[in-house]
């Protein structure tokens, strides 16, 4: 992915965080640092009557005839159990800002690993572009189930484990540390993702890149910290209200995240039914409509059959070369402090993948056998493409 | 002791599941409660003499959710 298409996706996933991210699992995240918050409070509570209870026995036994000695003794002995009594101010800001550090951290390693987990199924173009078009058609259908379209599509939503579930509900009950607790609780929520949750998750597999799986994950958890941390002090009505409204904002962001992931897996399989596809072709049909077609398709191969192509952070230029069927060409793909996916260059047709140089060059051999109809080559994203017309 | 299957209204993910089964813990008289996301049910298993159907849906209701015989 180029630093653009990367900085899109980033915004998009913080947005979504944003927006709905922290609502969606607001319920549970919430409900279980409350409840461990609850019973420090509890906890507190409990130590402070004990206190008092044993101030009070020892002031009725004071009433009873003592010496001077003993008086005095026992003055300075409710004096230190009487200390601690005093009410302390909880600091409830403490507890939920460990436990949303602690969330932000857990998923961002965690984003590490779905990104490496993506670059390892990198087998071949094709299968890539089948886990992206896999994972646009799971995003459609989260957007669809945050849309309410139709019951079948709560089935997009990958339930937990019950016993997951269960331990982390009951950890949360039975400790009460104040540090510990929360920090644990935090880490733990890796396991329990919702729906929102998920459609990030697969997004970092799809990027292929620990680093920008990393860097995904923690833009939209980064995300849903405010919203989080703001609510866990208002009323869930308010959060129930704003959740029903921002499910639609969701729904509409992973609709987008996942229309592009299906156009990337399109692209990276060739396909000429992507958009940017059918864009490119409906410009040359419209200048051949014109007289100007030439203007279009300004890039041919010299007479050797050689061509060269800029691969820059924003696409390949030229991205449509016209070029006569049947003859073998030597293609020359340049880079120039080249970072983003365009680095990873991908001709489905003939199954070239190479990583490009940061700077550098290389050259392919498209043999003759190839050259016919519509070439199309892409970064290994399936996010900018280009193709040859063989005619 | 009575098992009873209900559709519940209200859940968008598997942490209302979560909240939802939390109840299990919380209601004396409820043996198990399994919540099903996909499915919009929850099968109860609870001591009739010790809970009433109303005051689990009650406690539902509470939590933020419908409860109905299904």
């Amino acid at each position: 992915m180029s630093f653009d298409a990367s900085t899109n996706v980033l915004g998009l996933a913080f947005i979504t965080g944003v927006t709905t991210g922290g609502l969606s699992c607001l319920a549970v995240q919430a409900g279980l640092l409350a409840t461990s918050v609850a019973r420090q409070a509890e906890t507190d509570v409990t130590a402070q009557l004990a206190v008092r209870h044993v101030v009070a026995q020892r002031k009725k036994r004071s009433n009873r005839k003592l010496t001077k000695e003993q008086r005095r003794s026992e003055r300075a002995a409710l004096a230190t159990l009487a200390q601690p009594e005093k009410p302390k101010r909880r600091n409830a800001a403490t507890p939920i800002a460990l436990f949303l550090a602690a969330k932000l951290i857990a998923n961002t390693v965690l984003g590490v690993l779905l990104g490496w987990l993506g670059s390892v199924l990198q087998l071949s173009p094709y299968s890539r572009a089948a886990l992206q078009i896999g994972i646009g058609i799971f995003m459609l259908g989260t957007a669809a189930r945050l849309f309410n379209l139709h019951p079948i599509f709560r089935y997009f939503v990958i339930e937990p484990p019950r016993f997951i579930t269960r331990f982390v509900r009951r950890y949360a009950k039975n400790n009460a540390s104040t540090v510990a607790t929360p920090l644990f609780l935090g880490t733990l929520t890796i396991f329990i993702p919702c729906g929102v949750t998920q459609a990030m998750m697969v997004l970092a597999v799809g990027t292929g890149s620990p680093l920008l799986g990393a860097a995904i994950m923690f833009a939209f958890i980064l995300g849903t910290t405010p919203v989080f941390f703001g609510l866990a002090y208002v009323a869930t009505r308010l959060g129930e209200i704003l959740h029903t409204r921002f499910l639609r904002v969701a729904g509409a962001v992973v609709l987008v995240l996942g229309l592009v992931s299906i156009e990337g897996g399109l692209n990276l399989m060739g396909s000429p039914y992507s958009v940017s596809n059918l864009l490119n072709s409906a410009a040359v049909s419209i200048a051949q409509a014109s007289g100007n077609y030439q203007d279009v398709a300004a890039a041919q191969p010299d007479a050797n059959g050689a061509i060269t192509i800029q691969a820059s952070n924003g696409g390949y230029s030229p991205n449509l070369i016209k070029a006569p069927t049947g003859k073998p060409v030597s293609l020359t793909v340049v880079t120039s402090g080249t970072t983003g996916c365009t680095r990873g260059f991908v001709i489905p047709s003939i199954g070239f993948q190479r990583s490009l140089p940061e700077t550098g060059q290389i050259t392919i051999t498209i043999p003759a056998s190839a050259a016919n109809g519509n070439l199309r080559y892409t970064c290994s994203m399936g996010m900018y493409s280009g193709y040859f017309e063989f005619t | 002791m009575a098992k009873q299957v209900f559709s519940v209204k209200g859940m968008h993910c598997s942490a209302c599941v979560m909240t939802l089964e939390g109840l299990e813990d919380e209601l004396a008289g409820i043996r198990s409660l399994k919540v099903s996301l996909h499915k919009q049910r929850a099968e109860i298993d609870f001591d009739e003499k010790k809970i009433s159907e109303d005051e689990i849906r009650k406690a539902f209701e509470r939590a933020g959710y419908g409860l109905a015989r299904a």
